[in-house]
């Protein structure tokens, strides 16, 4: 049992979308806590709600046409759907920092970097723009940017794909938030650049102990980074356990199928096909009775197909929302 | 796909979008769109108006009532527009006004665009020096003034219906020249254009196959809404006397013969320009929602 | 940065050639320009042969342009056949003012509204204010300007009218006649009181089809993700729109003011046509439907050359503001 602080508790969240063409439940019921220097990885495909939860948390979805209909997140205790806006606005990039996939388009392409940065630091802190400066080259040293103080003074169309990542980065961290949400953020990186970057907040965490929920589809990435992980399918959270846990002994047939399915060196024989997960995801317009995942279930009953399976706690702090679980 | 849509269908669901063909699907988000429907039932009624319009009320546009007491007539019975300063009945005049200022405003949006299109066309595929003298002389045309440029044309052309199309299409290419050019210069990088050329494909098959009909939906837009343009031109040329000529009437050059009796027979000024100032309403409400349905995010 | 305008200058010469090339050429279509002259008995033949002559019309087209393009470029544009006694050079430099001051008030009259409104529509997209700005955009690109200018002169001028049974609004003309060698003060009022009407006019289309542009060019910069980074940092709504979101949505609306210049100088040749104004726009007219054909040419010419010196201060001004642009 994790005997830290709990910093970010989601209860029974749910935001839908509401489009021209229906209604999409992106986010149904999931439930998640993070703790104080905890990192927490969210791993699911694309479509499953993680990255809405996220931005749930800050309370960034567009609306129209979403909207957060249910649930509670609590943060240190309050619940964060209950603030009023600028409320919020001062929790956004203080106390809880976002950075996203595309550096290529998340920075202003008509300010520099530099400004960018200050912003952030003036936005929160009480000091005046000659000390946001200084504060904003230790960023950018902090994140390995060679030549902080010429750097300042461009913009974003002059930096490489890394280099801006490690922008949004210093940007993110420069009021000491204490969580840290990276949606994907390595994604859009080429391999060797992702690596560097995932370097950099490891680092980064341990020297200055916020807590991270990270989100990807990338199931590497949190093996080298989670402590926690916790799957999500079709808006709900379907796993979640210790990284060591959820590698060693998945229980959710869904995370069974993700692991089999990467390609390992040494394990499988060369001319066995790769094993995939059967079907699709589904629609969000056409969601499955019953057990989301039990139309591309192996395991599928009669009861999966009727039923919605509730979380159950199989081991201590191992959870898993299935009716027939695997053996361990 | 069509399992789902009858399951769909069964359970009585909406179908999502999922379930349409590609036109399917721009015709349903048009006909969501509600200004792009009241453009619709505008023109449509435009159209029957001018169209069907003689059918029912019968009268010659050109018959003058002889006589003092036939001139200015407010609108009764039997002219239910009244008389203009000839004693010709208005809204006959009306109707086959309309029809010559439809037919220009029509005929001189397809063929710019088809003009346009192929200058754009040639000047995105080739590139290079054809693409610069093309872009010059569009630019050129273009930091001309409308309006003096367009007189001048016709001032110097003649007076009737073809000039005044050949006008407007002269000056009316160069919009959909760039349009076309900077698309095409867009799609000339996507693979599908490397691979035909690939195979062998020669220039002219890939710039009439491959890449025109990925051009035509921003054309049909810009030439419903240049229909609308078209027709403001006819207008102000025939406005300023040098497009239709008398006897035969168009909307435009109903206003220039009313511009002299605003102060008596302010109605004649009324009825052709808002008859103008409607359809060309309905087409820009119309081609907008075109652009809408056709795709969403495109900014044009 | 000098470069590039340099650069950009030398580019507009062959533009301007072009565009004496297609002028003397449209004119040229016309056998013989004199042929109204010869008409009237009070004109010598004998000044009809040393005008012909001036005018190079005993030589042959290619001869003919070299001779009016030097003549234009030393600044001996001719006699005026419309003002006969005057030269062209002086009628239009009596005109040409009138029209940069009534093109100039409404422009900035109509840029100072058409931002805003278009900025609140894409702000409160699919509001009650949204979809009152759009209609009234679409009137405004709709509306036939002679006929709303004809509009505005039978309500302020037949219908309404002063106490003293004058009409509201003067319907032409540019001042009072008299009032020439007034004080400063008063013939401002004076003078204003004559351009209300066809600076509306001339501003109810440019803004119509302005404010559709500042709208969508302002939603797509909305939707972009560094607007969503800005919100993420904890940045105030009014920043994310004012700061984050306006400059960049300002670059596209640049342009588009700079390509409507040749619709605005035009379309003020019919407003001031009908107003009674004695600009460029109604003196080509006039020109053009006397047979005038050597001032219409100059007058053409310069109007264009108008345009083009615009868009080459649109085009500075468009590198100023995208720190993008590789002065290459």
């Amino acid at each position: 049992m994790d005997n830290r602080e709990v910093l970010v508790d989601i209860k029974n969240l749910r935001t839908f979308f509401y489009t021209e063409d229906g209604v999409v439940p992106a986010v149904d019921g999931i439930d998640l806590t993070i703790h104080r220097g905890e990192v927490l990885g969210l791993v699911g495909e694309s479509g499953c709600g993680k990255s809405v939860t996220a931005l749930s948390i800050l309370r960034l979805i567009p609306n129209p046409p979403g909207k957060i209909i249910g649930g509670e997140i609590f943060f240190h205790g309050e619940d964060l759907l209950k603030k009023n806006e600028e409320a919020m606005r001062m929790i956004r990039g203080d106390k809880i920092s976002m950075i996203f996939q595309e550096p290529m388009t998340s920075l202003n392409p008509v300010y520099t970097i530099g400004n960018q940065i200050s912003e952030a630091i003036t936005l929160h802190q009480k000091i005046d723009d000659a000390e946001a400066k200084k504060r904003t080259i230790e960023m950018l040293h902090l994140v390995g940017i060679p030549e902080p103080e010429r750097r300042f003074n461009q913009y974003p169309h002059e930096m490489s794909g890394g280099m801006r990542q490690r922008v949004m980065i210093a940007m993110a961290l420069s009021s000491n938030p204490e969580l840290l949400i990276s949606d994907e953020a390595t994604t859009a990186l080429d391999v060797t650049i992702q690596a560097q970057i995932l370097d950099l907040m490891r680092g980064l965490q341990k020297k200055l102990g916020m807590a991270i929920l990270i989100i990807t589809h990338n199931l590497a990435v949190v093996a080298e980074m989670a402590e926690t992980i916790a799957i999500a399918y079709a808006g709900k959270i379907v796993e979640s356990a210790t990284a060591k846990e959820i590698f060693k002994s998945p229980r959710h047939p869904y995370t069974y199928g993700l692991l089999q399915s990467i390609p390992k060196f040494t394990e499988r024989k060369t001319n066995e096909p790769l094993p995939a997960i059967e079907g699709m995801v589904p629609s969000p317009y056409h969601m499955p009775k019953g057990c989301r995942f039990n139309p591309r279930c192996p395991f599928a009953t009669e009861k999966c197909r009727e039923e919605e399976p509730e979380i159950l706690e199989l081991t201590p702090g191992h959870l898993v929302r299935c009716f027939h679980p695997i053996e361990s | 796909m069509a399992e789902k849509a009858i399951e769909a269908k069964k359970k009585g669901q909406k179908k999502s979008s999922e379930d349409y063909t590609y036109v399917g699907m721009v015709f349903h988000r048009l006909t969501r769109h509600k200004l792009a429907m009241v453009g619709a039932f505008m023109l449509i009624f435009i159209l029957l108006f001018v169209f069907a319009g003689p059918l029912i009320w019968r009268a010659d546009p050109n018959a003058q009532i002889e006589g003092l007491g036939g001139m200015f007539n407010l609108p009764s019975r039997a002219h239910p527009m009244g008389t203009d300063d000839y004693g010709r009945d208005v809204l006959a005049r009306m109707f086959f006004g309309g029809r010559i200022s439809l037919f220009i405003g029509f005929i001189s949006a397809i063929s710019s665009t088809i003009v346009g299109a192929m200058v754009g066309l040639v000047a995105g595929y080739y590139g290079g020096w054809a693409d610069n003298i093309l872009m010059r002389f569009t630019d050129a045309m273009l930091s001309i003034p409308t309006f003096p440029l367009l007189i001048a044309l016709a001032s110097v052309l003649g007076k009737g219906v073809w000039q005044i199309i050949l006008v407007i299409v002269f000056f009316g290419w160069m919009v959909d020249a760039r349009l076309v050019r900077g698309l095409v210069l867009s799609l000339k990088e996507q693979e599908y254009v490397e691979a035909a050329h690939a195979i062998g494909a020669s220039a002219n098959r890939i710039m009439w196959r491959h890449l025109f009909p990925n051009t035509l939906a921003v054309l049909i837009v810009s030439t419903t809404i240049g229909i609308g343009g078209a027709i403001i031109y006819e207008a102000s040329i025939s406005f300023l006397g040098f497009g239709v000529q008398a006897p035969f009437a168009s909307w435009g050059n109903m206003l220039q013969n009313a511009q002299q009796f605003i102060w008596n027979s302010p109605r004649l000024i009324i009825f052709p320009g808002l008859a103008i100032f409607l359809t060309v309403l309905g087409f820009n409400f119309f081609g907008d929602g075109l652009r809408d349905a056709i795709d969403p995010k495109l900014k044009l | 940065m000098r470069d590039y305008i340099i650069r950009r200058v030398l580019g507009m010469i062959p533009l301007i050639l072009i565009v004496m090339i297609v002028s003397f050429g449209i004119f040229s279509l016309v056998p013989n320009p004199f042929a109204a002259l010869i008409e009237n008995p009070r004109i010598k033949k004998s000044d009809i042969q040393r005008l012909i002559k001036a005018w190079g019309f005993d030589l042959p087209w290619y001869l003919r342009f070299f001779k009016w393009f030097s003549g234009v470029v030393h600044g001996d544009w001719g006699p005026s056949l419309l003002y006969p006694g005057s030269t062209a050079r002086d009628v239009i430099s009596r005109a040409l003012p009138v029209t940069v001051r009534v093109m100039g008030i409404e422009f900035l009259f109509a840029l100072s509204i058409a931002l805003p409104i278009g900025i609140i529509s894409a702000v409160k997209q699919y509001s009650v204010t949204d979809y009152i700005v759009t209609v009234i955009s679409f009137l405004g690109m709709s509306m036939p300007t002679f006929w709303f200018g004809l509009l505005m002169m039978m309500l302020f001028s037949v219908v309404l009218k002063r106490p003293s049974g004058m009409p509201l609004l003067p319907p032409g003309g540019i001042i009072t006649p008299g009032l020439e060698e007034a004080p400063f003060w008063a013939k401002l009022g004076d003078r204003a009181q004559y351009l209300v009407m066809p600076v509306f006019v001339l501003a109810f289309s440019s803004v119509g089809g302005w404010a559709r542009y500042m709208r969508s060019s302002m939603l797509e910069v909305i939707r972009q993700d560094y607007i969503r980074t800005a919100r993420a940092k904890g940045a105030p709504e009014h920043t994310v729109i004012n700061k984050h979101a306006l400059r960049n949505a300002m670059i596209p609306i640049v342009t588009l003011v700079a390509l409507s210049m040749p619709g605005i100088v035009g379309g003020a040749a019919i407003t001031e046509h009908i107003f009674n104004i004695p600009g460029m726009g109604s003196l080509i007219i006039a020109a053009e439907i006397k047979s005038d054909y050597p001032t219409a040419m100059i007058g053409l010419l310069l109007t264009s050359i108008l345009v083009i010196v615009f868009n080459l201060v649109a085009d500075i001004v468009y590198a100023w503001i995208d720190p993008r642009i590789k002065y290459s």
